[in-house]
């Protein structure tokens, strides 16, 4: 069944195939600032890391390296808009998905118990009732917008500060933004893990690219969201006690 | 040849300005379009084209005002931090004369020289907005040396307040100055660069301390350069790699564990 197994609605019509009913998850503006932010942070690693790696040293040299530094500022300037664009287009939507991403909750604590046994033996039982965003997907996007307001901080001054801020700042501020570098890369090579990579994650894929997701992954993956939070955990419980009497 | 050094008497230098215009001529260096400061101190500071300056600092010693003169320019350290964080391999220290250069082809124009020298020597004519431009600074007219010429500055001085060739020589000469300058009534005469920054190759001899001429006392490796390439760049390859092989790791095992034929 599409969406995973145990408690998924089989929906199959007279010939006995599967029928998925797809609701909407992401809206066009949603999706429109992930690709765009997607494609302008990878440019924006790409030709950072020219000054960071010295095995890139070929590249970083003379006119070619005077134009990949240029890249890099023309892909800062766009990768800062995106989400102001972004807030001014769906700024409900936009103050919602950032509210939900900086909660924390008991599930929150649940799932990372039951993340190794689920994405690595594919043990889904265990995983705590999520909300449109897992607890994942929520560390994801808080490592990445807290990275990206160390980078502009420290980028701005960069830029525009040099020559007037002491040199020892300057040269602090080269270190925060390589190691922001570091961590969001970390975190991406991670989320491009699970989003693409991963035989489970195959959903993810498909709502950030067409908006919509499987009813039954829905319910699998992100009951919060799906039946709404008495329901979710409602089900979450007799789930949890009839695990409990499968043991005894 | 051994490293070379340049040895400049402060207490000898008139403020004539002589080395800043050889070396404007030699290098073919524009001028700068400045206004008057109520100084003869002139230009305002070291840029992409002055290479060399003399800095006129008055020490107000209450019966009487000494001028001291401080010709900046590059002081090709034994150990150059503009060289280490230099990410294209334009700065480069030469191993024998010891002289530190910028090779203007391979510049990118980054700046980390600029931010990472403990005496702000190297300068950029970098666009702000574009950041397209390249690092200048003093190379002792590397291009005269090769050919066994002195550097112009040093060539052109009437007063004889530079000397130029081995470094041992050079400190030698500059120690002797120090001794005969505070026995002729100068207790502070000292010489500035035989243990800064693994010896400088540009040496002062200074009649006051060196802060009073604008000089750090006792000018230190940028730590943050030290932390950067060595702590924070390996952390990098580490953390990349790591990440990226946990991923390989875990993509192995839930393939192996997870059979999809059972989930769907």
């Amino acid at each position: 069944m599409i969406g995973n197994r145990v408690r998924g609605v089989q929906e199959a019509d007279e010939t006995g195939a599967v029928r998925i009913r797809w609701i909407p998850k992401y809206s066009a503006m949603e999706r429109i600032f992930h690709w765009g932010h997607t494609v302008t942070f990878l440019l924006l690693a790409m030709t950072g890391m020219i000054l960071f790696f010295p095995f890139l040293r070929p590249l970083a040299r003379g006119d070619g390296g005077q134009l990949i530094r240029m890249t890099h500022r023309a892909a800062a300037i766009a990768y800062g808009a995106l989400p102001l664009i972004y807030v001014i287009l769906e700024p409900r939507r936009a103050w919602m998905s950032l509210k939900s991403v900086f909660k924390v909750g008991r599930y929150d604590i649940e799932w990372v118990k039951g993340m190794i046994p689920y994405y690595m033996f594919g043990r889904h039982e265990a995983m705590a009732p999520q909300d449109r965003f897992n607890t994942g997907e929520k560390l994801n996007a808080v490592i990445i917008i807290l990275g990206s307001v160390v980078f502009a901080i420290t980028g701005l001054v960069m830029w525009f500060g040099k020559g007037f801020v002491p040199i020892g700042v300057f040269q602090a501020l080269v270190i925060l933004h390589d190691l922001a570098m570091i961590v969001t890369v970390c975190m991406f090579i991670v989320h491009f893990y699970l989003a693409v990579v991963h035989p489970l994650m195959w959903a993810g894929l498909v709502s950030m690219r067409y908006g919509v997701t499987s009813a039954a992954y829905a319910q699998e993956h992100h009951a919060l969201w799906y039946y709404g939070k008495d329901r979710a955990e409602e089900i979450y419980e007799a789930h949890k006690a009839e695990r409990g009497e499968d043991k005894k | 040849m051994s490293r070379v050094a340049m040895l400049i008497d402060e207490s000898i230098c008139m403020g004539c300005r002589g080395c800043q215009v050889a070396c404007k001529q030699w290098n073919d260096l524009p001028a700068e379009q400045t206004t008057q400061s109520g100084t003869y101190e002139n230009p305002p500071d070291l840029s992409a084209v002055t290479w060399t300056r003399v800095r006129f600092t008055e020490l107000d010693q209450g019966d009487r005002v000494q001028w001291l003169f401080l010709t900046q320019g590059c002081f090709h350290c034994g150990n150059p931090a503009c060289v280490e964080v230099c990410p294209t391999g334009a700065l480069k220290r030469d191993p024998e004369l010891g002289i530190v250069t910028v090779e203007k082809d391979l510049c990118n124009g980054c700046g980390y020289c600029s931010q990472f020298c403990p005496f702000s020597i190297p300068r950029l004519d970098t666009d702000v907005l574009s950041g397209e431009g390249k690092a200048f600074k003093c190379n002792f007219c590397q291009d005269r040396l090769s050919n066994g010429l002195i550097p112009a500055c040093v060539k052109t001085c009437p007063s004889g307040a530079f000397a130029f060739g081995d470094r041992e020589a050079m400190l030698g000469k500059g120690l002797g100055r120090v001794d005969l300058l505070r026995q002729a009534g100068f207790p502070n005469a000292n010489l500035y660069g035989e243990h800064e920054m693994s010896g400088l190759g540009r040496l002062y001899v200074l009649k006051e301390r060196p802060s009073l001429y604008g000089l750090p006392e006792n000018p230190q490796y940028p730590a943050m350069a030290n932390l950067w390439q060595n702590v924070v760049q390996p952390l990098g390859s580490l953390a990349f790699g790591a990440a990226a092989l946990a991923v390989l790791g875990f993509y192995f095992v839930s393939r192996r564990n997870i059979k999809m034929e059972e989930v769907e």
